[in-house]
């Protein structure tokens, strides 16, 4: 239907540019013949102007004379040229055509064919999603208050997660920063407390933030987030070195792929290109991460296009793609990773489970500081209970 | 789906413009009449497909599709459909995308409404047109892509700024667009003139209604900008010097300058390369408006360094239009023949007078604008030049220029006798004398400049009408003679007329709301009277209402005189919850003698606020309504001038030697 509406616009687009080819009346002014007809247009005017008594008679003759010596003065000038050129049909023809062709090159580069226009009304749905999912926090924030003991830790984390996710971050920040003072506040959560100030600061690394990011740091000197947030406190600050380095060291120290290294490379590289060092390469701190295999760019543009029961069906496809292959090579420990994140969204927890026990079987030929292992033992931990 | 028809639709216009740029100029020089014509539809098309282009983006606004990253960031679900659709030209994007719809607008009407202009003239002013077309839409389609996409979308959208959601700013841009960009197929007339080595009385009757159009649209949107300011802002002024205002004023003086000018061309065929070299000035302080405005260069030199990809797009585009237009005018200007002779007394003298003039007050403007840009490009210091300068230095330049204004029109062409004009004028003089003197004795302080300038002003009004009378003998002849005449003017004499008045109307305003303007800043508490100008105030306190999109804290002041109740105020202050910041509604109450105008403040502080304390902005602005009375009758004197029917008198039309029926197939 788009392509059609292009054609259109493209077609007429030509047919506007070759009208002149049709018009075999046209009437055509001269530059000479304008000239005159308005020094005449001023005669008269003087006239009537002279008739109204506007003018005296001195002046209406002192305007006269002035007018008719510029039209005998027109009258010597040469028309600039003596018969107009006839012809030039094929270069009206060629720049007609060439239109609808740059503007699909243009297009070419600028378009997102792909991309369906969605008016706001036609998103109900999604907005009841979003509205149940608001009030479940709602109901969530009041139970968590209600409480006469504090409320949970691991509650409060998950509150302040789900604003995270709504992008209300100051509400984050503000969820987290009940709990981060007690005795079991762990290092991720202070990283995420500061992610959510950092948020809410658009981006900047506030003093408050450069605080939580130091405690976490003291408490797990490893834990990526934390080292990510430092290191753009240290950008901020003008220490854009020290950031580089920190970013590099972190990625030097990583036992295998994780998910946190693409925007680790990534913030490096941003840095390094206003410091002028040379860009570093994902593949070089974990050899596995890039061939992993994944949705291609057609497969996500494909399901950017469909209607959310076809979406569901989709992803169900990718997931069972997934698992038979694994059932054929059952080594793969980030294939068992992917497919026991995917049963967990959703919401297979069995499957999920044993996809978890599966990697966790392979993960024993890990070293013990594997954050991978620890993953896996948090998520048995949580289907588990 | 309709956004990418948009963006499709403006990929065809910018290769039409390319067409458009070439063809209908190599038609001119080789006398191709085919090619000439060209001009025409490429012109309609251009409209078209800029005019798609801005319905699609207008459609994502209204249905607010947040798949568009420009609807996300400038618009919000909740917004009223007013403000919805004004969104559309609310952005950056949006407003280059507006500008772009008006230049080909011109260019279409050029195309469509310009038969009387001769083929060749008209094929170069719409190749120059498209010039400009190919920068400034490549500037959109390359750096500021109004359809880009985002996907998934967003749920809902980020808001338009809150001061920005006003009727009269809803309407401003459009009409402030259509002036500066208007005067876009002035400067293409002239270029083209240039190309074409020609400038006569008949090009300046033809360029004519283009330069009125052009004026009276940048008038309103200027007029109206202020009346926004004075209304929303909730300072009580309608002028501020700004740059934002400073870059919309520059072409107006300039612009009007040339419609001066070019009086005299048509007239007695002189002041030709003067008309062109205004009608290529006054262009490029819009595209130096536009270059300032648009680049970020107002907010911060430093900011514009950051990101300079825009800001140096459009300093290219001025560089090559000015650059490029102004040599052009150095090699061909000398070329051009003198006109006709005048004396030193003579309404061409005048007229010059009153371009010198308007254009030494635009340098000052200039100046005034640019010199804190350098300063902080050049030593990195915010220097900031105010009002006070701007008083300095424009008002003496504009005072002579209005004591000359009324004495112009009474002078004749070629050699006028000023002593007759002079005796005419004494008991002008004498009245404007008794209005200054008057005005002291009832006002009984203010600046003497005050007193001088309402005596400049009723001169400027005595004699506007004493000139029109003149001409239209009232009082010589019997009543219904004079009518008769005044019939037959032409309508271009009743447009002067209405202008001119319509100044020293806007003058009055001027002097009146800011020599005698009265101002309180008070706290407030419940049952608080505060006397103003003759009027007693009484703060009845503050209630929390609800709107559309915002919150608003809503005082009740009840207005009396005399013990009589005249009227009660309601001013507010909105907080609009989704784009995190808030607005002043002021409440005012408008008579022709002048406005009281209330502004509510913030509480006076956080611990007081329970108890109701606030701080309130009370002003009496004497006689601010005759700025926008002024203004309107200075677009309606445009108007009856763009209306005469002398303006359409062009060459007969006939047809082609050529035409293609004629000649077979190649």
């Amino acid at each position: 239907m788009l392509w059609v509406l292009f054609a259109v616009l493209a077609v007429s687009a030509v047919a506007i540019l070759l009208h002149p080819l049709l018009k075999a009346d046209a009437a055509s002014t001269d530059r000479q013949e304008g000239a005159v007809a308005v020094l005449a247009d001023q005669l008269q005017e003087v006239d009537r102007d002279a008739e109204r008594g506007l003018l005296s008679n001195d002046e209406a003759e002192a305007a006269r004379i002035e007018i008719k010596r510029r039209l005998l003065k027109l009258g010597r000038r040469r028309p600039a040229r003596g018969r107009a050129e006839a012809g030039g049909r094929g270069a009206l023809w060629a720049s007609a055509l060439v239109v609808p062709l740059v503007a699909g090159l243009l297009y070419a580069q600028l378009g997102s064919p792909g991309i369906p226009g969605v008016p706001f009304a036609d998103r109900q749905e999604e907005r009841g999603e979003q509205a149940q999912i608001a009030e479940l926090t709602e109901r969530l924030r009041e139970r968590l208050q209600g409480d006469p003991e504090g409320g949970p830790t691991e509650g409060w984390m998950l509150l302040g997660q789900t604003y995270m996710r709504m992008g209300r971050f100051a509400a984050a920040a503000s969820a987290m920063e009940t709990v981060i003072e007690r005795d079991d506040a762990a290092s991720a959560m202070l990283s995420q407390y500061a992610e959510a100030l950092v948020a809410a600061a658009d981006g900047v690394v506030t003093p408050k933030a450069r605080n939580a990011i130091r405690r976490a740091r003291e408490m797990d000197p490893s834990n990526p987030a934390a080292s990510y947030y430092e290191a753009i406190a240290l950008d901020q600050a003008g220490d854009s070195e020290e950031a580089h380095d920190l970013l590099v060291s972190r990625l030097e120290q990583a036992a295998g792929p994780a998910p946190w290294m693409e925007i680790f490379v990534a913030q490096a590289n941003r840095i390094g290109e206003a410091i002028g060092r040379a860009p570093v390469n994902l593949a070089a701190f974990a050899p596995l991460a890039g061939g992993a295999p994944g949705p291609t760019p057609d497969d996500v543009a494909a399901a950017s296009e469909m209607s959310a029961a076809d979406r569901a069906a989709f992803i169900r496809s990718m997931v069972d793609r997934l698992a038979d292959r694994l059932a054929e090579s059952p080594d793969d420990l980030e294939g068992w990773l992917r497919l026991a994140n995917a049963y967990g969204v959703l919401g297979e927890t069995a499957k999920a489970r044993e996809a978890y026990e599966a990697a966790d079987a392979l993960a024993t030929d890990l070293p013990s500081n594997d954050p991978r292992r620890q993953s896996i033992r948090e998520a048995l931990s949580e289907l588990g209970g | 789906m309709i956004p990418e028809i948009g963006q499709f639709a403006l990929a065809l216009a910018l290769a039409t413009a390319l067409v458009q740029s070439v063809l209908p100029m190599l038609g001119a020089a080789r006398g191709n009449a085919l090619w000439m014509r060209s001009a025409r539809s490429s012109s309609i098309a251009q409209l078209v497909f800029i005019g798609i282009a801005f319905a699609a983006l207008m459609q994502a606004f209204v249905v607010s599709d947040f798949t568009v990253a420009n609807v996300v960031e400038n618009s919000n679900s909740l917004k009223p459909m007013l403000f919805k659709i004004a969104g559309t030209w609310g952005s950056h994007e949006g407003s280059l995308l507006l500008w772009v719809l008006i230049l080909a607008a011109f260019g279409a009407g050029v195309a469509l409404f310009g038969s009387n202009i001769p083929d060749a003239l008209k094929a170069r002013t719409l190749s120059v047109q498209a010039w400009i077309s190919t920068g400034f839409l490549s500037f959109l389609l390359l750096t500021s892509n109004p359809f880009e996409r985002v996907f998934p979308p967003p749920l809902d959208g980020n808001d338009l700024n809150p001061l920005l959601q006003d009727v009269g700013l809803a309407m401003h841009p459009p009409l402030l667009y259509f002036g500066y960009v208007g005067f876009s197929i002035v400067f293409s007339f002239a270029v083209a003139a240039l190309i074409e080595g020609r400038v006569d009385a008949a090009w300046a009757r033809w360029v004519r209604p283009w330069t009125l159009a052009a004026w009276m649209s940048l008038t309103a949107g200027i007029a109206l900008g202020s009346w926004w300011a004075y209304y929303e802002l909730g300072w009580g002024g309608w002028w501020f010097w700004d740059p934002v205002e400073n870059v919309s004023f520059m072409p107006w003086l300039l612009g009007t300058a040339l419609l001066h000018s070019a009086i005299v061309t048509e007239k007695r065929d002189a002041f030709k390369s003067w008309t062109i070299l205004l009608a290529i000035l006054t262009f490029s302080l819009s595209l130096l408006g536009t270059f300032i405005v648009r680049s970020g260069l107002l907010t911060s030199v430093h900011a514009f360094a950051v990101d300079p990809e825009r800001g140096l797009y459009i300093l290219g585009l001025l560089g090559v239009t000015i650059g490029g237009s102004l040599t052009l005018y150095a090699w061909r200007a000398p070329s051009m023949e003198g006109g006709g002779l005048f004396a030193p007394v003579s309404r061409e003298a005048g007229l010059l007078i009153n371009n010198l003039l308007l254009a030494t007050a635009t340098g000052t403007v200039l100046f005034g604008t640019l010199y804190p840009l350098f300063m902080e490009a050049l030593t990195g210091d915010k220097v900031s030049v105010g009002p006070p300068y701007f008083n300095a230095t424009f008002i003496p330049i504009m005072l002579p220029l209005v004591v000359a204004m009324a004495i112009g029109p009474f002078l004749s062409w070629k050699r006028a006798d000023l002593k007759g004009v002079l005796q005419r004028l004494w008991f002008v003089a004498v009245l404007a004398g008794l209005a200054g003197l008057a005005t002291w004795y009832l006002a009984r302080g203010g600046p003497v400049l005050a007193y001088l300038s309402v005596a400049i002003a009723v001169w400027l009004l005595i004699a506007t009408l004493r000139e029109w009378a003149v001409r239209i003998r009232l009082f010589d002849v019997p009543t219904a003679e004079a009518m008769r005449r005044a019939r037959n003017l032409p309508r271009a004499a009743h447009g002067m007329t209405l202008a001119h008045t319509g100044l020293a109307v806007a003058m009055l305003g001027f002097i009146g709301s800011t020599a005698w303007k009265s101002e309180e800043i008070v706290f407030v508490q419940p049952g608080s009277v505060i006397e103003i100008a003759g009027f007693d105030v009484r703060f009845d306190g503050v209630e929390t209402v609800r709107g559309p999109n915002y919150i608003a804290d809503r005082g009740t002041l009840a207005v009396s005189r005399n013990g009589d109740s005249v009227t009660t105020l309601y001013p507010e202050r909105r907080s609009y919850p989704v784009a995190r910041s808030s607005t002043t509604e002021s409440a005012i109450r408008s008579t022709l003698a002048g406005d009281l105008y209330a502004s509510l403040a913030e509480p006076a502080s956080e611990t007081v606020a329970d108890q109701g304390a606030w701080t309130l902005r009370i002003l009496y602005e004497p006689l601010v309504n005759f700025i926008w009375i002024g203004a309107a009758m200075l677009v309606l004197g445009g108007g009856l001038s763009l209306s005469d029917r002398r303006l359409r008198v062009g060459a007969p039309r006939r047809a082609s030697r050529s035409g293609p029926v004629a000649t077979p197939a190649e």
